[in-house]
């Protein structure tokens, strides 16, 4: 079995640079418990989806070997900056690249200086990989659906085992979607809708179910929440480890009013 | 002090395609050319703009999109290299640019008496988006001419269109009341691509000029007829077309630049000149100007 753990985690910075916030600390103790779920996993590469990572044409992979840099998000830019120090595992995200063709995907490898890593790709890298594991990170493409997510996802892990790795499965993305549309006092932060509220402590409930119950319910909580990108994370979890028995919520938050939670998978 | 006026306005969309091809000093990439439709558009974009003599080039950009109320660049000095997340093998530019600080600072005033949400960006390390630059670019090479730059709040897409447009509207009054009271000249850039259908696979050599076509009929449809209405200086139909225009064509203009622009000019009736129209991978770009003052507004 290629994969040895998976992980759906929040890709707001927000409880990353600000942990003190009352409001947030629950969503940062639970990032330490992932942690340490993924570290006692021994992972040899993780395994990277953010839906912040933004394609349009084609699915892109980073192959850039190492990427470093101070990134500054361009909506929470008050609260601090991002220093990131991410290393590829090249060899496998060219192989992905390669791959992707027997799923029907035309990609492409990114391998530029200065290359804009996505916030939500820094902050699970920065709180969840203390060891500095390598990466490969897949784009978010606007126009794959569930289905060709989850595709892209088993294919990426069929093209690991054949190298013989042992994957960490990371799914970074936001629950619910409505954030506040004027300023807070975040130490007040909540789900903006208790509605979603609601909805996302389900979802999460479903989750721990396994992966039958989450697939059932996935489309109609996304389209009644606008979750972020049709939880199309959740398609990359699903679609690389082939079906979960169920999860661990290690926490559930809202970051500037909408949901978020870290959520490790049983396999 | 003199009364500011704005003296005209453009709609200036920013595919990088079109740094790409110009092959200026500050793209790394190299390119064949391609595109020269939309890029002579732009040079007589540019010599109108140079004969206007703007002190200030206001621009509001899709791709620095915000989700608390609308932003504005808020430090004098910001330069590095911006790398576009979606095409990293055109656009590798290194910026430098001067931000009008004082007048984007009389602006997010005036947005925020009018009831909106709005905020300065301070962080001298932000990375400026790639529709701003690219924009700025096009129409202003040299990048001698201070800058304002204002975010796309999300507001059209997560609230209903219509009141997504509202807030545009009540933006660009504002814009246009900071810059009255500043006694600048203004020139307002509203970085958008008309139909937004795209083709999903780049030619292997993007530049290729073969494979450029418009992607959509409908758009391609949409695209003349609201170039036409803009050249009739229809614009009232064009706002009354605008949620169908944004469905049917997938425009861009959804993201706010648009109505904020035109909202600031007063929705002028004069007609909007066309410098040029082309697609780039399959999009609609539309180069025009409302020249306010040759209009006598």
């Amino acid at each position: 079995m290629a994969v040895v753990s998976a992980f759906l985690v929040s890709g707001s910075p927000l409880p990353m640079l600000k942990p003190e916030n009352p409001a947030w600390a629950g969503l940062a103790a639970g990032y330490a418990k992932a942690q340490a779920a993924l570290v006692a996993s021994r992972p040899d590469v993780l395994l990277v989806y953010s839906t912040q990572w933004i394609a349009v044409l084609d699915e892109l992979w980073q192959v850039r070997a190492h990427s470093v840099g101070v990134h500054v998000d361009e909506n929470w830019y008050e609260f601090g900056d991002l220093p990131f120090d991410i290393r590829a595992d090249v060899k496998l995200a060219e192989a992905c690249v390669a791959g992707c063709a027997s799923v029907g995907v035309s990609a492409k490898p990114v391998d530029y200086e200065d290359f804009p890593i996505d916030t939500g790709t820094i902050v699970a890298d920065t709180l969840l990989n203390p060891g500095r594991v390598p990466l490969v990170i897949a784009a978010n493409n606007v126009y794959h659906d569930f289905a060709i997510t989850e595709r892209l996802a088993g294919m990426a892990v069929s093209t690991s085992a054949a190298q013989g790795k042992r994957v960490a499965v990371v799914a970074v993305g936001g629950l619910s979607g409505a954030y506040f549309d004027h300023s807070i006092d975040v130490a007040e932060d909540h789900v903006r809708h208790a509605a979603d509220d609601a909805a996302n402590r389900a979802f999460l409930e479903t989750l721990t179910k396994g992966a039958d119950a989450a697939r059932a319910a996935v489309g109609d909580y996304a389209k009644a929440t606008k979750a972020d990108f049709g939880m199309k994370h959740l398609a990359w979890v699903l679609g690389a480890t082939g079906g979960f028995s169920g999860a661990e919520v290690h926490a559930y938050g809202a970051t500037y009013g909408a949901g978020a939670a870290v959520v490790e998978f049983r396999l | 002090m003199a009364q500011g006026k704005i003296v005209a306005g453009f709609i200036a969309p920013h595919p990088p395609h079109l740094v790409y091809a110009e092959n200026p000093p500050q793209n790394e990439p190299r390119s064949e050319g391609g595109w020269e439709q939309l890029r002579w558009a732009y040079e007589r974009a540019r010599k109108s703009l140079d004969e206007l003599k703007p002190d200030v080039l206001l621009v509001h950009s899709p791709h620095w999109q915000t989700l608390v109320g609308h932003h504005f660049l808020g430090v004098e000095k910001l330069s590095g290299k911006s790398v576009d997340p979606i095409f990293p093998n055109l656009f590798r530019y290194k910026f430098d640019m001067t931000v009008d600080v004082e007048l984007a600072e009389a602006c997010c005033a005036e947005a925020r008496a009018a009831g909106l949400e709005a905020r300065m960006m301070r962080n001298p390390g932000f990375r400026v988006d790639y529709g701003t630059i690219t924009t700025l670019h096009m129409i202003r090479p040299q990048w001698d001419i201070p800058v304002v730059g204002i975010s796309a709040n999300n507001s059209p897409y997560f609230l209903t269109l219509d009141e997504g447009v509202d807030e545009m509207v009540t933006l660009g009054e504002a814009t246009r009341r900071g810059i009255e009271a500043s006694g600048k000249r203004a020139v307002l850039l509203c970085s958008n691509t008309f139909s937004h259908w795209h083709f999903h696979e780049e030619p292997t050599l993007p530049e290729d000029m073969t494979k450029e076509h418009p992607q959509s009929y409908v758009g391609y449809k949409w695209d003349m007829r609201i170039i036409e209405l803009l050249r009739r200086g229809e614009v009232d139909e064009v706002m009354r077309l605008f949620p169908h225009w944004v469905e049917e064509a997938f425009a861009e203009v959804k993201s706010g630049a648009f109505p904020w622009m035109l909202s600031a000019m007063g929705f002028p009736k004069s007609p909007a000149e066309l410098h040029g129209y082309g697609t780039v991978i399959g999009t609609g770009n539309a180069v025009m100007e409302w020249n306010l003052e040759k209009a006598g507004a």
